[in-house]
């Protein structure tokens, strides 16, 4: 039996195009954060670090809004020099401010969309907290890459190593967790990896929380 | 001091008839308004009403029961800037000793945004001292019952802090934590005569809360009548007076896990100069300590328990013995249960006066207990709906110098529609 002979150009011609459709240096890696009842975390941030790998050059801005006297999202990541804006979506008014330095700053007493984003310049953790309801809280986690997330209701998250880069460090965080030492190093080309957490996670953060309200103005 | 609007109310009038429009030109809502109106039918049996000029226990007596206007507030906060804010409360009630309409609480509060997890919080101008778990409704309403536990009942009767009020709290919430830890201490003024009331007429239980510019009515006890010991007194005691010129202090430290648990300890000191004197009104030295607990129990049962133990002692010491000199204690149990816009609560007071002078004629032992069952329901925003009954069993041998049985069990019942209006 005959069958039709395929050239070589035809071969590499289409490997061309597979590889501009997904390029054929990028990896994904799975990561997922389990419980130590094996339950997975949702909410937990993520981020990776590879060395030898390009990173965005303009840093994503992003929105950290306030509604039912609740920040939204609760954790926000976002990479080092983004920009972030505050808006407030409830009828009454908050007066936003983190002590966490150096990216401390302060939103003076408003409702709407009155005031500029903030940029954050540095890395680490910035606890977010209202003047006027003390039981508002919320977490911006500033990291010095473009690979990061947060994991979803199945407690993972995907991102796109670079194949061609070095060895990749992944870290994790959230108000959550009491375990440390939370980075482990990959290769470029690991498919998943799983952090399983020892320490019984903290009772997620209620904001709506009537006591800790101050008053309602 | 009787009629209907005391001058120092003008400014809260007009502000709160400024405010609408204020906060229509401000988007950032700078006020807040809470005003309520208790309409009650009172059915109340026990001895006269100390409020009668008699020396019962209840804020209502056979005589003065029925349909009427039990209470009106109005809490009015204003945003001077973005942490400064003023804070007053007025109280109504329909009385012929005292003006209608008088504040019960004026003060400006600073919360400066926290620069590290310590919250500090400057109070300065006339407050409570913090010693109720209870009243923390607007106007210093309970939102559990109408009347407050007999501890609360007497901090509305007679503590009133001038002064200023400081607080610094550690918020380890906010890195993650569940705990939180506060101190206050406070420096205040005006309240040398807190005490008389627990000495002369004992403990009660009701929902009336002395303002700036009353003078509530004193038992007529024997010893102050014209020619006794203490004739000087005047027939009244004016809760809210300075008479030594002495800074009196109150500390706190309390403690709270999540909103589950939270623990609060009070030490009170009014450092008056027992032996002082003033326009018809005695000085009294009072101090306290307590112990106060908050607790969510399994089933959205809320627990509130309160605990005090203090003295209050007045005049000169003959052989070591002041004139009047008496130790008070009292503790209660709250249990609340909220069923959606409907709330039950239950709660038992226990409460006595032990004497520790041997002035004759001055008898101002009593020893009791009272149990408060409350229902309310909150129909919309504008009206609620109240009912509670209270039982207060007593022994206060003085009731004899009024020719009353020496031992009463007094019962009220109060069917309550609040209502409110709110603003923010």
């Amino acid at each position: 039996m005959r069958t039709a002979a395929v050239p070589i150009y035809a071969w590499l011609s289409a490997a061309l195009l597979a590889a501009l459709a997904a390029p054929a240096c990028a990896a994904a890696l799975e990561v997922t954060v389990t419980g130590p009842d094996n339950e997975p975390v949702p909410g937990v941030a993520v981020y990776v670090m590879q060395a030898g790998r390009d990173a965005a050059a303009e840093p994503a801005a992003a929105v950290m809004d306030q509604r039912g006297k609740r920040f939204e999202p609760h954790l926000l990541i976002v990479q080092k020099g983004a920009t972030v804006e505050f808006p407030n979506s409830d009828v009454v008014a908050h007066h936003v401010y983190s002590f966490s330095k150096p990216n401390n700053f302060v939103l003076p007493l408003y409702k709407g969309d009155p005031h500029d984003p903030v940029t954050f310049a540095h890395d680490g953790i910035v606890t977010l907290g209202c003047n006027i309801h003390d039981g508002m809280l919320g977490y911006i986690v500033v990291v010095d890459t473009d690979l990061f997330g947060v994991t979803g209701a199945d407690g993972s998250l995907r991102v796109e190593l670079d194949e061609q880069a070095g060895a990749a460090t992944v870290s994790i965080w959230s108000p959550r967790i009491r375990d440390r030492h939370l980075s482990r190093v990959v290769s470029a080309t690991t498919p998943a990896i799983s952090f399983t957490l020892d320490k019984k996670l903290r009772p997620p953060h209620d904001s709506g929380s009537e006591a800790l309200q101050w008053s309602d103005y | 001091m009787v009629g209907l609007l005391n001058g120092r109310l003008l400014p809260l009038l007009g502000a709160v008839a400024l405010a609408p429009a204020a906060a229509d030109a401000d988007e950032a809502g700078r006020y807040r308004l809470v005003a309520g109106l208790d309409l009650s039918h009172v059915d109340a049996s026990g001895h006269p009403s100390w409020l009668e000029g008699s020396a019962g226990k209840l804020r209502y007596d056979a005589d003065n029961d029925g349909v009427l206007l039990s209470r009106g507030f109005v809490d009015y906060g204003y945003r001077l800037a973005d942490t400064v804010s003023a804070k007053l409360n007025a109280e109504l009630y329909v009385e012929d000793f005292s003006s209608t309409l008088d504040l019960t609480e004026a003060y400006l509060e600073w919360r400066p945004v926290p620069r590290s997890a310590n919250r500090y919080t400057l109070k300065a101008g006339i407050f409570y001292p913090r010693v109720s778990l209870e009243n923390t409704d607007a106007g210093w309403s309970s939102p559990y019952t109408l009347s407050s536990s007999a501890i609360n009942t007497w901090v509305g009767e007679e503590l009133r802090s001038y002064g200023a009020e400081f607080a610094v709290e550690r918020r380890p919430a906010l890195l993650g934590g569940r705990q939180r830890i506060a101190l206050h201490a406070s420096l205040f003024y005006n309240n040398d005569t807190a005490g008389g009331l627990i000495a002369w007429k004992g403990w009660s239980l009701h929902d009336r809360q002395s303002r700036i510019g009353d003078g509530v009515p004193l038992p007529p006890v024997p010893q102050i009548q014209p020619g006794a010991w203490f004739d000087e007194q005047d027939p009244f005691i004016t809760p809210i007076l300075e008479i030594d010129d002495t800074w009196g202090y109150s500390l706190d430290a309390e403690w709270s896990l999540d909103q589950r648990l939270l623990v609060r300890l009070t030490h009170y000191d009014n450092r008056t100069d027992p032996f002082g004197y003033e326009d018809g009104q005695y000085a009294w030295e009072t101090g306290f300590d307590q112990l106060g607990i908050k607790a969510s129990l399994p089933g959205e049962v809320g627990l509130i328990g309160q605990w005090l133990d203090g003295y209050t002692l007045w005049g000169r010491q003959t052989n070591g013995i002041h004139a009047v000199d008496v130790g008070f204690e009292s503790r209660f149990l709250l249990l609340t249960r909220p069923f959606d816009r409907q709330r039950v609560s239950l709660r038992y007071d226990h409460f006595e006066v032990t004497e520790r002078d041997s002035i004759p004629l001055d008898e101002n032992r009593e020893i009791g207990h009272a149990w408060t069952l409350s229902w309310r329901y909150v129909l919309n925003e504008h009206v609620t709906f109240a009912a509670e009954w209270l039982e207060i069993t007593s022994e206060r041998p003085a009731w004899a110098y009024f020719g009353l049985a020496e031992e009463k069990t007094e019962r009220q019942l109060q069917l309550t529609v609040r209502l409110g209006f709110s603003r923010r």
